[in-house]
């Protein structure tokens, strides 16, 4: 019974240290966490710029994340790159052109503003001007009576 | 007035139906990223070439022939199932291969093809991932199909299988029609 | 045997709809009687079904396909349960029960008074369970079978294994299937001739209520859900799922206050058809979306287009049938009798507009890169950057108008005695907002926005509540102010989060805000299917005291090689200390993450309050139904 007991606690500390290990290698599973502290840029501001631009660019392999938020490994590289573009000196317009040139705008989590989402822009603004056109004509017609 | 305005909600409806089918009957893949890269040159690139001494220079390596440029890595195991099918372009069809390592070792790499055998004519190495972002990789494997005019023709994302060997195989023997 | 017999109560349970349908077909008072046997009769072979998939479950019955693709032995009962309605063969067969069991209610209002009325709407009912039975038994049969039979099943994942992910998807199905109801109701009201005598929204309305109450519920049990388990702070994404349950929710509260209009002045009839319609559509309309494969999702089911046809064209049917009844009949409905902007139905009519707005524009939103892929070849995504500029503006005046509208009177309010009525609501609201900047001292333009209203709100429903006004409905007020309570803690934790991430050695010490974090030690813990590794970090306030130990997992699931992280939060009134632990090791150190969320609690205590008040709604409407009947 006893030697069953420590036959058992062997067996788990070999499991713990199997997994400690993949923890511990570099070829890991995704454990990188989103924005690691050694990514972090010292002059504030551009960090600050930094995370603005990644809250809208979206992690292609994640479900609905942006890669502010997502732990894969490409999330992770277009990070470091699009700091090295912001030190470099490049404007915020210039690394998403280089994003959507690259992966299409399928990769910004905002729309940008082109032919193809002039409908999507414009159109809850249409929406919001029949609400009110209607609520007016319904104004009218109870002042009528 | 009145009248006219009730069939709307109806109308819209209908629009959205009709799109629904469509989508529906259409065969895609929902999370499928289409290429931003299709009909444009390729990503001009220079990296050290695992097996050979020399650099490798796309404006050199492209430019001649059909090409399939191959995103691959040792740690991928769909690659790894791929891999028996990217023999078969290069064995059977005759094709050049350009094998792009992404974020591999080296040493690792050179075991993995001495073992399953090694299609590729040329092994650029793209250590942190530059090059793949560069051609808009966003999952390895990753196969393209590069036309003799530097044009890429056609992406595949995923590992190769029996249906898209087939099609890309199609797509390659329409480009050399062409030319 | 098990199986054979849900599959039996199944195929039992389309025959009693069949019958339900040809009753109510040939309706005359004589076959009373029979319906209730019949409606019995579905609603119990509905019963069985669903408890028999259940008991395959709770005893792994790995013989049956749908068993072994969702579940698996070492899994509690509580979750081999909840895995029942986690795949898409076993929500449908719970969709079939809700069905029924609201098809049971609408027959309790059955009279001599109202039976032609009454078997219109089992009528309409009965083709809409006959619709998703059919589509059940032919396309997603839970009773299939697999051979050879298996010993071990797929379904582990672990972070599914939550209990509010477990309950959420029956509460949002009460929700989505509930507004069935409504639809049933409206498309009987647009195809009867002599309807003025039969109070038709006094019936509808708390079928609506329980629709929507549950609703509510089970989306805020989602976003608790996302909040505590996915570990980086958000509780709403957006998400084209998300969206689905949303949309629905959105026109049943236009739906609600409409009926409310229509109850007491006979104002928005059509609205009320129109939006009962359209709310039951969503709803079908979005589990279309889930289950078509047409988008991806981290809800989707599995992919399989041949269902999303067989779902579109029931879609389709229901709903070409309800809306083309809805352009030819319904303008009988409008009444000419227009009512000033200054009213109480004027502000919900305002608001009710605001609504519609906001669901189309979500709508939008979610289809939008579909239509794009239809006309070009490109694939655009829209997220929550878009519906951030796009939905918000609209809900602000919205809010505004919420805390207005109450306290007006039907008809007509007078502007001067209404700007006295609302004064001290609304210097109580510049009070604590300057208040709350002078302890926060932060001063972004949405922040203002935001406690503003939220205060708006809070003050006058809480005024209204001490002071038991008799004009105004209690459920009513619990429920505005759970709105204006969910929007505090909206405001709060979004505007004012702060954010550390660094990385820490053993008793390393880091300060955010006013507390200091002592990262203590590492250990390594042993779960009942996991084993994991977890950080202990002290949490000092101010003056040394220890006010929490925060204790930050990852964990490793060996049978499914899955790891998983475990965010430690310490929570009270005023702020939420959210702690996740990243990797690292003894030598380097560990990657930490800390988060200092204010008035985060107030967005679930705020939704639970509105829930509150759907609650006494539903128990205010019940009574007055009784004596109505």
């Amino acid at each position: 019974m006893k030697s069953k007991m420590i036959i058992k606690k062997f067996v788990l500390k070999l499991i713990f240290t199997f997994f400690l290990s993949i923890l511990f290698s570099a070829f890991s599973i995704n454990n990188s966490y989103a924005v690691d502290p050694d990514e972090i840029l010292i002059n504030q501001k551009q960090e600050l710029r930094a995370r603005k631009i990644f809250k809208n660019i979206r992690c292609l392999v994640c479900q609905n994340q942006s890669i502010d938020e997502s732990t894969a490994p490409l999330a992770k590289d277009l990070r470091i790159l699009i700091r090295s573009k912001i030190v470099k000196g490049d404007n915020d317009k210039k690394i998403y052109k280089f994003l959507t040139d690259r992966y299409g705008d399928f990769i910004l989590l905002k729309p940008s503003f082109k032919i193809n989402t002039l409908l999507l822009w414009f159109l809850p603004v249409i929406f919001l001007s029949i609400g009110i056109f209607v609520l007016f004509w319904h104004n009218k017609k109870s002042k009528k009576n | 007035m009145r009248k006219k305005t009730l069939i709307i909600p109806f109308a819209i409806f209908l629009l959205i139906l009709i799109a629904f089918f469509n989508l529906l009957l259409k065969e895609r893949n929902p999370s499928d990223i289409p290429s931003n890269l299709i009909n444009k040159k390729i990503p001009e690139f220079e990296a050290k070439s695992l097996l050979r001494s020399e650099k490798f220079l796309s404006v050199e390596k492209f430019g001649n022939e059909v090409i399939l440029v191959n995103f691959f890595a040792t740690w991928c195991k769909p690659c790894r199932d791929e891999h028996v099918y990217i023999k078969r372009f290069s064995d059977e069809k005759k094709i050049k291969i350009i094998g792009i390592n992404y974020k591999d070792k080296s040493q690792k790499t050179i075991q993995w093809l001495k073992k399953l055998g090694n299609p590729y004519s040329n092994i650029p190495i793209d250590k942190n991932g530059r090059i793949a972002i560069d051609w808009g990789v966003y999952g390895i494997p990753e196969t393209f199909v590069v036309s003799p005019k530097k044009i890429i023709k056609y992406r595949h994302v995923g590992p190769i299988t029996k249906k898209s060997f087939e099609k890309i195989n199609l797509i390659i023997n329409e480009i050399k029609n062409d030319n | 045997m098990v199986p054979s017999l849900g599959y039996f109560a199944l195929c039992l349970s389309l025959c009693f709809a069949v019958l339900q349908l040809l009753i109510s077909i040939k309706n005359n008072s004589v076959v009373f009687v029979t319906y209730r046997v019949v409606i019995n009769g579905l609603l119990i072979s509905s019963l069985i079904s669903f408890f028999s998939l259940i008991f395959c479950y709770a005893v792994s019955d790995f013989t049956v396909l749908n068993v072994f693709q969702n579940s698996h032995e070492t899994k509690p009962l509580f979750y081999k349960i909840a895995a029942v309605w986690g795949n898409h063969e076993g929500s449908m067969l719970l969709w079939i029960l809700v069905l029924t069991l609201f098809n049971f209610f609408i027959f309790r209002l059955y009279s001599k008074k109202n039976f032609l009325f009454i078997s219109k709407v089992l009528q309409t009912q009965s083709i809409v369970i006959i619709g998703f039975v059919i589509f059940s038994i032919l396309t997603s049969n839970p009773f299939e079978r697999i051979t050879p039979s298996q010993n071990s099943g797929l379904g582990f994942n672990p972070i599914l294994q939550d209990p509010a992910l477990a309950i959420h998807p029956p509460l949002l199905y009460v929700g989505y299937v509930g507004f069935s109801a409504a639809f049933s109701f409206a498309v009987a009201v647009l195809s009867s001739n002599n309807i003025e005598k039969i109070p038709w929204y006094s019936y509808m309305k708390p079928f609506v209520l329980f629709a929507w109450t549950f609703l509510t519920i089970g989306i805020a049990l989602g976003s608790i859900w996302a909040y505590y388990e996915l570990g980086w702070g958000g509780w709403w994404f957006w998400d084209p799922v998300e969206n689905a349950s949303f949309m629905p929710w959105l026109l049943g509260t236009a739906l609600l206050h409409s009926l409310i209009v229509a109850e007491k002045r006979k104002s928005l009839q059509a609205w009320v058809l129109l939006l009962s319609i359209l709310s039951f559509l969503l709803s079908v309309i979005g589990t279309f979306l889930v289950r078509s494969g047409i988008l991806t999702s981290v809800h989707a089911f599995a992919l399989d287009p041949s269902r999303g046809i067989y779902i579109l064209g029931l879609t389709a049917f229901l709903g070409c049938y309800s809306l083309i009844l809805f352009a030819t009949r319904s303008n009988k409905f409008i009444r000419k009798n227009y009512f000033s902007f200054l009213s109480k139905e004027g502000s919900i009519l305002v608001n009710n507009i605001l609504i519609v707005v906001v669901c189309s524009t979500v709508f939008l939103g979610t289809i939008y890169p579909l239509l794009v892929e239809i006309f070009t070849s490109n694939k655009i995504s829209v997220g929550e950057p878009y519906y951030n500029s796009t939905v918000i503006p609209i809900i602000i005046p919205a809010i505004i108008i919420m805390g207005i509208g109450p306290m007006m009177n039907w008809e007509k309010e007078n502007g001067k005695k209404y700007l006295k009525k609302i004064i001290p609501a609304f210097s109580i609201t510049c009070l604590i907002t300057l208040l709350i900047f002078s302890i926060y001292q932060s001063f972004s333009f949405i922040g203002v926005m935001g406690i503003i209203l939220a205060f708006w709100l809070i003050s006058n429903n809480l005024m209204i509540l001490i002071k038991k006004e008799k004009n105004y409905l209690k459920s009513m007020a619990v429920a505005h102010l759970g709105v204006g309570l969910l929007i505090l803690g909206i405001t709060g934790s979004s505007v004012w989060q702060k954010e550390k991430i660094i990385n820490m050695k053993i008793n390393d010490k880091v300060n955010v805000v006013k507390y200091n974090i002592i990262f203590e030690k590492i250990i390594e813990i042993t779960g009942p299917n996991y084993i994991a590794i977890q950080g202990n970090f002290l949490v000092y306030d101010g003056k040394e005291n220890i006010i929490a130990k925060l204790k930050p997992e990852k964990r490793f699931y060996p049978i499914t090689n899955n790891i998983t992280t475990e965010v430690a939060i310490d929570t009270n009134i005023l702020r939420d200390l959210y702690i996740v632990l990243g990797k690292g090791n003894e030598n380097d150190g560990w990657i930490v993450k800390i988060y200092y969320n204010p008035l985060v609690i107030w967005i679930w205590i705020g939704a639970l309050t509105v829930f509150l008040g759907g609650v006494i709604s539903i128990n205010n409407n019940l009574k007055k139904l009784k004596i109505l009947l």
